[in-house]
């Protein structure tokens, strides 16, 4: 008889899950820390959604990504009682 | 569960055996009890075979697994019973310390 380490046990074939699919990541969060400097046009943030708001100088795209709309340093700010945004204030008033 | 049916003959020893059904002590490929059970069945047939010479009737579920059954009659010469016995009784030994130790996944019942 042919030596069957498996004979009592179920078979593999026990029906197959239509699951086991999933996206790529989608690389989401912060992209510049508080205080780095920063240039125009630079990304600070992505999101779905506003978990963070826009502030001084930094501008919303149409994806809610947050990016420096000029030169200066960055800032994670409270707004409000429970929300919070990010300002780029020019290195020289950003002490 | 496992369920292993031995039957003895008090004089000749043990006359039959039967083994239905799945342990499922762990998923396929990593189901311990069931490879212990197959191993101890499938050598003691094997050994039988080998050794004593004699070919036991078997009727086994291969395609699915899970049935097997082994008859070893007992005409045969007395040093071939006496090998054939020391072989099946080492196989009632080997099915009951692992009953005795996964009781949840494999049952063994003597008839005499």
């Amino acid at each position: 008889m042919l030596m069957n380490l498996q004979f009592f046990s179920h078979h593999k074939g026990g029906g197959s899950t239509s699951n086991g699919r999933d996206s790529a990541g989608r690389r989401l969060g912060t992209k510049r820390a508080d205080g780095q400097p920063v240039k125009g046009g630079m990304i600070i943030y992505r999101q779905r959604g506003t978990h963070i708001y826009p502030g001084a100088n930094v501008g919303r795209g149409n994806d809610d990504t947050l990016f420096a709309l000029t030169d200066g340093v960055v800032r994670f700010e409270r707004k409000g009682r429970d929300k919070r945004q990010v300002s780029v204030y020019p290195a020289a008033d950003a002490e | 569960m496992i369920k292993v049916t031995i039957k003895l003959n008090s004089k000749t020893g043990v006359e039959q055996f039967k083994m239905i059904g799945h342990a499922d002590s762990g998923p396929y490929g990593q189901d311990i009890v069931c490879a212990a059970a197959s191993v101890l069945a499938i050598n003691t047939i094997n050994s039988v075979e080998q050794i004593v010479g004699v070919k036991p009737e078997t009727s086994e579920d291969s395609e699915n697994g899970g049935l097997l059954t082994a008859k070893f009659s007992s005409d045969h010469s007395r040093d071939q019973l006496l090998q054939m016995q020391a072989i099946l009784r080492s196989f009632v030994i080997g099915m009951n310390d692992v009953a005795n130790n996964y009781s949840q996944f494999i049952k063994v019942n003597i008839q005499e």
